[in-house]
C-alpha cells in the first residue's frame, strides 16, 4: 500500500472529506488546514506499514490527523499555549440552555474557528472526539484543570456569540 | 425550537466534512514521490560537517601557532640563522599538505540531484471517474451533477441528461443549483421561483466549500466495505453523501420552502432569505466586533494565569532515555604550573580529538554516560639544545647520560642527545644546536561521565558534565625539528584524570541534535619522570541521537 498510488488514491477520495473537515475544524485558517491535511496524509501513506488492523482505520487516521494538528499549533504558540490555572470562580459557570433555532454548518464552523487556539483545541477533542479531560491533559501535557478551564472558556465564548445572534434576530 | 445547550448546538459538527480541494492531492503525490533520503542526507552532511570542522580546526590553529614559535626561536640565543631556515622549511611543508587536503575535501562535496517523480493524473483521473459515475447513474438520479459541480466541461457535456432529470422531481433539481456554476442556471430560467431560489443559495453559499458540507458522509460500518470496492463505487458514495448533504445542510432552507412543512420553518427560512446579505454584512461585523471584545476580556483575564509547565511531571517522557554522540574537537596542552623540561618551560600543543558517547538518561536533570575517545595529549618545548651524535664517534648518548645522571633521558632515540640549558652555556662545540622539542601521547579513553541538565527550553539545552576516565596509550611521539627521535621513555601506558565539560545541544531534526562541548581535562600520571603537560581544554563539535 505504501507505494499503491491507486490504493492510496482511493483512501484519499474515502476518507478525506472527514479528515478535512477536522483539519478545518482544528486550523483558524483554511491554508493552515491545507498544510496540515497534505502532511498528515503523507505521514498516513508513509506508516500505513503500521496499521495493526486493530480498531477502525478511520479511528487511526484521526489520531493521526489530531496529532498533527496538535504538533502544528504547538509549533504556532510563541508562549504557553495553554492557560494552566483552574479557577474555580470563573471557570464553573453555569451552562444555559439556549433557545435557538438551528444554526447553519458554516456558522457554527466560523465560531469555532474564531476561538482562541488553545481554547479550540480543547473544544474539538471533548466535544468531537469525546475525548476525557484526563486524556487531554496528557495529550496536551496540561493539567485536567487547564484543560477543564479551556472548555468552559470556550463554551462561554461560544454562548455569547450565539446569544448574541439570537438577540440580534429578535431586534 | 427546543431548549439545547452548547455541545447539542455543536453536536451536528461532529462528523462535520468538507470535500478538499483537488489540487491537494497533487501536493501529497508530489510528496510521495520526494524522496526520503534528503533529509537522510542534510543529517550526514551535518555529521560530516561536524567532524570536518573538528578535524580542520587544530590544523589551522598550529599553522598560526607555529608561526609564533617561529619568531620566538628567531629571537634565540644560538644558531638562529641555521635553525630559522630549517623551521621555515618544515611548516611550508605542512602548510602545503593542509591545503591539499582542503582541496581534495572541496573536491568531494557532490550536489544530491533531486528525483522527480511521475507527474500525477490526479485530475484527469478523477475526472474521469466522475464521468464515468455520471453517466451510469444519469438516468437514475442527479448526483453526478453535484459531483461534478467544478467541473463546467463535464456539465456541458451532460447538460441535456441533467436537465432532463432535474425536471423529473424537484428535490433533484434544487441539488443540481446547489452544486453547480452560472452557466447552469441559465438552464433553468424557465421558472422564475426557481431562478429567484438559486440565487438566494448562492448568496447564502459564499464560499464554495460550504456548499458540499456533508453530514455523516463516511459511516464507520460501512468502511471496511467501501475500502474493497471499485473506484466508481467510491466516487457513487461520494456523490451519494454529497446529495445527503445537500439535502441536510446549509441550504436547508430552500428545501423548507418547497415542503413548507410548518410556519415556523416557513418563517425562518423567510427570515434568512430575506436579510441574507444585509444580515450577513451586519452579522459578521457585529459578530467580530463581540469577539474582539470576548477575547480581549479573555486576555484580560488569563495572562496572571499563565505559568510555566516545564516542571510538569507528566513531560518527562519515558521515551528517549538513551542518547548516541558523535563527536570531533581541537584540544590543547596546557602548561599551568611552569614545568620545564631540560630547562625551557613546556609550552602548549594542540591537537585533534574524536570519539563516540553513549548517555543514559536517568531523569529529567541526571544522565550517566561513557564511550571512546581518542585523545592526544602533548607539548612542545622550543629551544632545547641537542647535538646530533650519528656519525660522531667522540659522542655517544650512553656517554652524555653516564656523565650527567641529574639530567632525564627522554626519547629512545641514540642519534640525538639533548643538552639542560645548565651544560649547554659549559659546551663550546660547534655542534651544539637549537630546536623545538614536539611530544604527543596519544590514547584512546574511556570516560565515566555524570551529567545535570540546568536548563532546557524547547529545542535547546545545557547540561553540564564531570567525570573520570582511563586512557591506554596507543601513540608514542618525540621529534625535534621534525626529526624523530621515537618515543618518550617515560611515557605510562595507562593515564588516569578528571574531566569537567558543558554540552550545549540545539535539536534540529526530531530526535536529532547538535552540540558544542567545551571541555577541560586534567591528566594525573601521562609521565613518571618527566614533567608534562597535564591540563587540556578541548572544544568538540557533534551530533547526538536520542532513542
Amino acid at each position: 500500500m505504501q507505494n499503491d498510488r491507486d490504493g492510496q488514491l482511493k483512501i484519499y477520495q474515502l476518507f478525506s472529506p472527514v479528515l478535512y473537515g477536522i483539519c478545518l475544524k482544528y486550523m483558524k485558517n483554511e491554508d493552515d488546514a491545507k498544510d496540515v491535511f497534505q502532511e498528515a496524509f503523507v505521514i498516513v501513506f508513509q506508516k500505513i506499514g503500521q496499521y495493526k488492523f486493530e480498531g477502525s482505520f478511520e479511528g487511526w487516521l484521526k489520531r493521526i490527523f489530531i496529532n498533527k494538528l496538535i504538533e502544528t499549533l504547538n509549533k504556532k504558540k510563541k508562549e504557553s499555549f495553554f492557560l494552566d490555572v483552574f479557577d474555580p470562580d470563573t471557570d464553573f459557570i453555569e451552562e444555559e440552555e439556549l433557545d435557538i433555532a438551528p444554526i447553519e454548518q458554516e456558522k457554527l464552523l466560523e465560531y469555532i474557528r474564531d476561538l482562541p487556539d488553545q481554547y479550540r483545541t480543547v473544544f474539538n477533542l471533548y466535544v468531537f472526539e469525546k475525548m476525557k479531560h484526563k486524556d487531554i491533559a496528557e495529550l496536551l501535557k496540561i493539567s485536567e484543570g487547564t484543560s477543564k478551564s479551556n472548555l468552559n472558556r470556550a463554551k462561554r465564548i461560544l454562548q455569547k456569540r450565539i446569544l448574541s445572534i439570537k438577540n440580534f434576530k429578535i431586534a | 425550537m427546543k431548549k439545547q445547550n452548547i455541545e447539542d448546538i455543536f453536536s451536528s459538527m461532529e462528523n462535520f466534512s468538507s470535500v478538499p480541494p483537488p489540487e491537494l492531492w497533487a501536493n501529497i503525490e508530489e510528496k510521495l514521490d520526494k524522496p526520503k533520503k534528503k533529509k537522510r542526507a542534510i543529517l550526514w552532511w551535518a555529521a560530516a560537517a561536524c567532524l570536518l570542522l573538528g578535524l580542520s580546526l587544530p590544523s589551522v590553529l598550529n599553522k598560526s601557532n607555529n608561526g609564533i614559535k617561529t619568531i620566538n626561536n628567531g629571537s634565540g640565543i644560538n644558531n638562529s640563522v641555521v635553525i630559522e631556515e630549517k623551521k621555515n622549511g618544515a611548516n611550508d611543508a605542512e602548510t602545503i599538505s593542509t591545503e591539499k587536503s582542503n582541496t581534495i575535501n572541496k573536491s568531494d562535496s557532490i550536489g544530491n540531484s533531486s528525483l522527480t517523480g511521475p507527474k500525477n493524473t490526479f485530475d484527469s483521473a478523477a475526472k474521469n471517474q466522475i464521468k464515468a459515475t455520471a453517466v451510469a447513474d444519469a438516468d437514475s438520479d442527479s448526483k453526478s451533477d453535484i459531483n461534478s459541480g467544478s467541473n463546467t466541461k463535464l456539465n456541458s457535456a451532460k447538460r441535456n441528461t441533467n436537465q432532463a432529470v432535474a425536471t423529473k422531481t424537484s428535490i433533484s433539481k434544487y441539488n443540481s443549483f446547489h452544486s453547480t456554476e452560472k452557466n447552469q442556471f441559465s438552464e433553468t430560467e424557465k421558472r422564475n421561483a426557481d431562478k429567484v431560489l438559486a440565487g438566494k443559495t448562492f448568496n447564502a453559499g459564499k464560499q464554495n466549500q460550504f456548499n458540499s458540507f456533508s453530514r455523516n458522509q463516511t459511516p464507520n460500518s460501512i468502511f471496511g466495505n467501501q475500502l474493497n470496492s471499485n473506484a466508481n463505487n467510491i466516487a457513487l458514495g461520494n456523490s451519494n453523501s454529497i446529495l445527503n448533504q445537500k439535502q441536510t445542510t446549509g441550504n436547508a432552507n430552500q428545501q423548507t420552502v418547497l415542503t413548507g412543512n410548518t410556519k415556523t420553518e416557513k418563517s425562518i427560512a423567510a427570515n434568512n432569505n430575506k436579510s441574507n446579505s444585509k444580515f450577513n454584512d451586519v452579522l459578521s461585523k457585529q459578530d467580530s466586533v463581540q469577539l474582539a471584545e470576548l477575547q480581549n476580556l479573555e486576555k484580560g483575564i488569563t495572562p496572571e494565569l499563565k505559568k510555566e509547565k516545564d516542571n510538569d511531571p507528566k513531560t518527562n517522557s519515558k521515551s528517549e532515555k538513551w542518547a548516541l554522540e558523535v563527536f570531533a574537537g581541537i584540544a590543547n596542552s596546557e602548561n599551568y604550573k611552569n614545568d620545564k623540561t631540560l630547562g625551557n618551560v613546556n609550552d602548549s600543543k594542540q591537537s585533534s580529538t574524536y570519539g563516540v558517547k553513549t548517555k543514559y538518561k536517568i531523569n529529567k536533570k541526571w544522565a550517566v554516560g561513557s564511550g571512546f575517545k581518542i585523545n592526544e595529549l602533548g607539548q612542545s618545548v622550543a629551544n632545547v639544545s641537542y647535538i646530533k651524535t650519528a656519525g660522531n664517534a667522540f659522542l655517544s648518548t650512553g656517554d652524555y647520560f653516564m656523565k650527567n645522571p641529574s639530567v632525564p633521558q627522554i626519547a629512545s632515540n641514540d642519534g640525538y642527545v639533548l643538552v639542560s640549558n645548565t651544560t649547554k652555556n659549559a659546551l663550546t662545540s660547534n655542534n651544539v644546536q637549537s630546536g623545538n622539542l614536539d611530544q604527543s601521547l596519544r590514547y584512546v579513553e574511556m570516560p565515566l561521565e555524570v551529567s545535570y541538565a540546568v536548563f532546557s527550553k524547547n529545542k535547546a539545552s545545557i547540561s553540564l558534565n564531570t567525570g573520570g576516565f582511563v586512557g591506554k596509550l596507543i601513540s608514542n611521539n618525540v621529534a625535534i625539528d621534525g626529526n624523530s627521535l621515537g618515543k618518550n621513555i617515560n611515557a605510562n601506558d595507562f593515564v588516569y584524570g578528571s574531566t569537567l565539560s558543558s554540552t550545549v545541544q540545539y535539536r534540529v531534526y526530531k530526535k536529532t541534535n547538535v552540540f558544542v562541548e567545551p571541555a577541560m581535562n586534567y591528566y594525573i600520571n601521562p609521565l613518571n619522570n618527566q614533567s608534562f603537560n597535564q591540563f587540556q581544554w578541548g572544544l568538540n563539535f557533534g551530533l547526538n541521537v536520542s532513542f
